[in-house]
């Protein structure tokens, strides 16, 4: 399948993953957006709390 | 060992968030005083908790200035008091509350539905746990661990009501 | 030479593990059907509630997908995998029949006593669900049933070892080939944590279930439970990763980006895996608070071995994606061969496994746990997990295997190449109903969330509309299940055989073993390490609640009790 395909080779030393780069950049985002919207609404939002 | 720069990056950056994350559970269980539920309300026979000192008449009990101890019993499939036809747990408003639940069969749940305060109620243990009610409210209470074939009908309800429509008697004693 | 004809004796092993776990799965998914359609209220034809007809459901469920289907997957894959890394057939192949039979006939036994809850006829049952909390009990078919299928992965895992200490023999300086080292550090991982299910089986729920004990201490087989209950998500999980690692970059077009960094995730699973049952036990009484910090801390150390995974996989998929043409920054998205179910399955499941990290992580905080626990938002986590990143993948996986085990081309392909779409888009409708559901606080593992004492307040949307959403997503996901079997069953059962039915070529990382240190190719040190830290973490916690007693606290209570009666006593 794969190999029919193949437009041009790259080998390992000119290959920076980029595009992997800029998607886990946007990923680490997300979560640490996610997580404090979590916290701070869903979570500190919702009492009453255990505190005791 | 080879490995490409930007994936040492990212391990950086994954050590980082996870730091970030433990640092946040302790952050704000400091700020705001949420505690876990963990040994503290000791061990029961299970074969006794109705001769049990506190059990043998569950309810809502005035301890303090604005302070209450309420003991409920879960068992399949109510809570008593808090399900019918006990009736609800009644709690005055402005008021601290320590949950002293246990089981008196198999493992249960105990959750104030759409709140924070939820626990397992495990044979044997007594699961405490303090809440701060403010104003008069009223919320469900659901058993959340699968108990046996009639568990989807535990639930039932607590009765937060104004302290002068509560009096000592009033605690939803079964 | 397709891997039917090169090792037949091993493709036929294969086989009877994929057709173990694609029953399985047919029977689990018709199960879920049932779930959401008779949680949510659309339409509920099992019996009253008296009987607990739901619960006997939601336990063939849960045992079929996760123990059955997960585990002969895994048996049936890693046959194939170690035995084509080590290009060697399996050592000794008395010992692979008896771990076979020994698992089917296990698999089998519990089925038994889980499907006699449906009829009164026979006195068999085991309403106990997945977790099989004391003091609820099952019939001892339902335990032995276990032990059988659980003893037989363990002879499996011996049988893998002793090929490879054949190969060793022969190739004394050669690293560990990359599959076969995914395998071991697998298998290596299984023996510690399915210690705690064999202590609770055979000491506690055995002899209970056979009244020669009368008590049992709950606390502590939960404990036990959960040592094995959450370490054996890393079992679903590891195999998916497996064919992340090893297929999926050769399915993209590309390469492996680095072969040390997947060594180097797989020891991290070994070492950590275990050490972190009691976050399922945050909300225990009876366990003391710093022991659950403890689980909390390894918890989210785990994060590391996936957050890498998330990176070297991807890498390596845009590699594929390049060298097809993709070009700028996310262009090689676009060249990559979405219309192959291989790489769509797999890719898919990856994303969704993005997302159900997240609500991991939520999962994980040990006092937001307070906010979800025991919440329909577990499920809705799990089902991103063990019910898509393994389950898909496994599927996507089956495309490519099955061809090479049956030596038959893949049938129906263009209806194969629409199914992982469907999962996905199935299982977004289902799980996010289900996350949100749990926020509000709609509880799991019940057959009717809805009670007469209160009604749900959700913040946004309405308690119908999310049912609504759990419904549609199970009936898709239903759909989508139905298309892979047939699929499958076309695949297996019809065509001519061919000499070469996939290209089964997989390329070498671009980043290889050379470039690992040896160290990590050592699998005693490993070992070492995570029995180690199995014993920090739960020495203590085991001690403190076995001080309440080993066969005492509670006796047996049934699962279907007659609550009137009860109510009379104390009225």
């Amino acid at each position: 399948m794969a190999t029919e395909d193949t437009k041009r080779e790259i080998g390992h030393d000119e290959f920076d993953p980029v595009g992997t780069l800029v998607l886990i950049a946007v990923y680490f985002v997300i979560l640490v957006v996610m997580w404090i919207v979590m916290w701070r609404i869903e979570f500190i939002g919702n009492g009453p709390t255990v505190i005791g | 060992m080879d490995i490409h720069r930007f994936e040492k990056g990212w391990l950086v950056a994954s050590l980082v968030l996870i730091v970030f994350f433990i640092a946040t559970v302790a952050y704000v269980s400091a700020v705001t005083g949420i505690d876990m539920v963990d040994d503290s309300g000791g061990d029961i026979d299970v074969d006794n908790v109705n001769q049990h000192d506190n059990f043998s008449d569950p309810g809502v009990e005035h301890v303090g200035e604005n302070e209450y101890d309420a003991y409920v019993i879960a068992q399949q499939f109510i809570f008593r008091p808090g399900s019918e036809p006990f009736g609800a747990i009644r709690i005055p408003a402005n008021s601290t509350v320590n949950f002293h639940v246990t089981s008196q069969d198999v493992v249960h749940g105990f959750q104030i539905v759409g709140t924070n305060v939820n626990t397992m109620v495990v044979p044997g243990q007594i699961s405490e746990i303090t809440v701060e009610f403010n104003e008069a409210d009223e919320y469900g209470i659901l058993c959340n661990e699968y108990c046996g074939s009639g568990h989807a009908d535990m639930g039932g309800s607590i009765e937060v009501v104004p302290r002068n429509e509560w009096n000592g008697t009033d605690g939803g004693d079964a | 030479m397709a891997y039917v004809d090169r090792r037949p004796l091993e493709a036929r092993v294969v086989r009877v593990a994929f057709g173990a776990a694609f029953l399985f799965l047919g029977l689990g998914g018709l199960g879920g059907l049932i779930q959401s359609l008779h949680r949510t209220g659309y339409f509920q034809f099992i019996g009253e509630i008296t009987d607990g007809n739901y619960y006997t459901v939601l336990t063939s469920h849960g045992v079929f997908m996760v123990l059955f289907f997960t585990i002969f997957f895994l048996m049936g894959a890693f046959t194939w995998a170690l035995t084509r890394s080590l290009d060697r057939d399996l050592n000794n192949p008395r010992m692979t029949k008896y771990w076979i039979t020994s698992m089917c006939v296990g698999a089998f036994l519990t089925s038994l006593a889980i499907i006699g809850g449906f009829t009164n006829a026979i006195p068999i049952e085991a309403n106990v669900l997945y977790t099989m909390y004391a003091p609820l009990q099952a019939h001892p078919l339902y335990y032995i049933g276990l032990t059988l299928f659980v003893t037989g992965t363990w002879v499996a895992g011996y049988d893998w070892i002793s090929t490879y200490w054949g190969w060793r023999s022969d190739n004394p300086d050669e690293r560990i080939p990359l599959m076969a080292f995914m395998v071991l550090t697998t298998m290596l991982m299984w023996y510690i944590l399915t210690v705690g299910i064999a202590i609770e089986v055979l000491f506690f729920l055995i002899p209970w279930s056979l009244g020669l004990v009368n008590e049992i201490n709950p606390t502590l087989t939960r404990t036990l439970f959960w040592y094995f209950g959450h370490a054996v998500v890393y079992f679903w999980l590891l195999p998916a990763y497996l064919l992340w690692y090893a297929v999926l970059p050769k399915l993209s077009g590309g390469r492996l980006f680095s072969d040390p960094l997947a060594r180097v995730v797989f020891i991290l699973f070994l070492i950590l895996g275990t050490p972190v049952g009691i976050h399922h036990q945050y909300l225990d009484p009876g366990i003391p608070e710093g022991f659950k910090f403890v689980a909390m801390t390894n918890t989210m150390f785990l994060l590391l071995p996936s957050l890498l995974t998330a990176f070297t996989v991807v890498a390596s998929i845009e590699h594929g994606g390049r060298q097809r043409g993709g070009k700028g920054y996310l262009g090689w998205l676009r060249t990559l061969p979405w219309k192959n179910p291989a790489f769509s399955g797999m890719a898919l499941a990856g994303i969704m496994f993005a997302a159900g990290g997240f609500s991991g992580m939520i999962n994980a905080g040990m006092n937001i746990n307070y906010l979800v626990h025991n919440t329909i938002w577990v499920p809705g986590h799990f089902h991103l997990t063990v019910g898509t990143a393994s389950a898909l993948t496994f599927m996507a996986g089956a495309y490519w295997l099955v061809p090479q085990i049956t030596g038959k081309n893949l049938a129906a392909k263009k209806l194969a190449a629409v199914q992982p779409f469907l999962w996905f888009v199935g299982m977004t409708f289902m799980s996010n109903a289900m996350h949100r559901a749990g926020l509000f606080g709609m509880p799991r593992r019940t057959s009717e969330p809805m009670y007469d004492a209160f009604s749900y307040d959700p913040a946004i949307g309405t308690v119908g509309e999310v049912n609504s959403q759990i419904a549609l997503g199970g009936v898709i996901l239903t759909v989508s299940l139905g298309i892979f079997l047939y699929v499958i069953v076309r695949t297996w059962f019809g065509g001519e055989k061919v000499e070469s039915p996939v290209d089964a070529e997989l390329p070498p990382a671009m980043s290889g073993p050379e470039h690992s240190p040896r160290v990590l190719d050592n699998l005693k040190l490993w070992v070492g390490v995570a029995v180690l830290l199995v014993i920090l973490a739960y020495t203590v916690p085991i001690a403190y609640i076995a001080t309440d007693g080993l066969w005492s606290g509670s006796e047996t209570y049934p699962v279907v009790v007659d609550a009137l009666d009860t109510l009379e006593v104390l009225l």
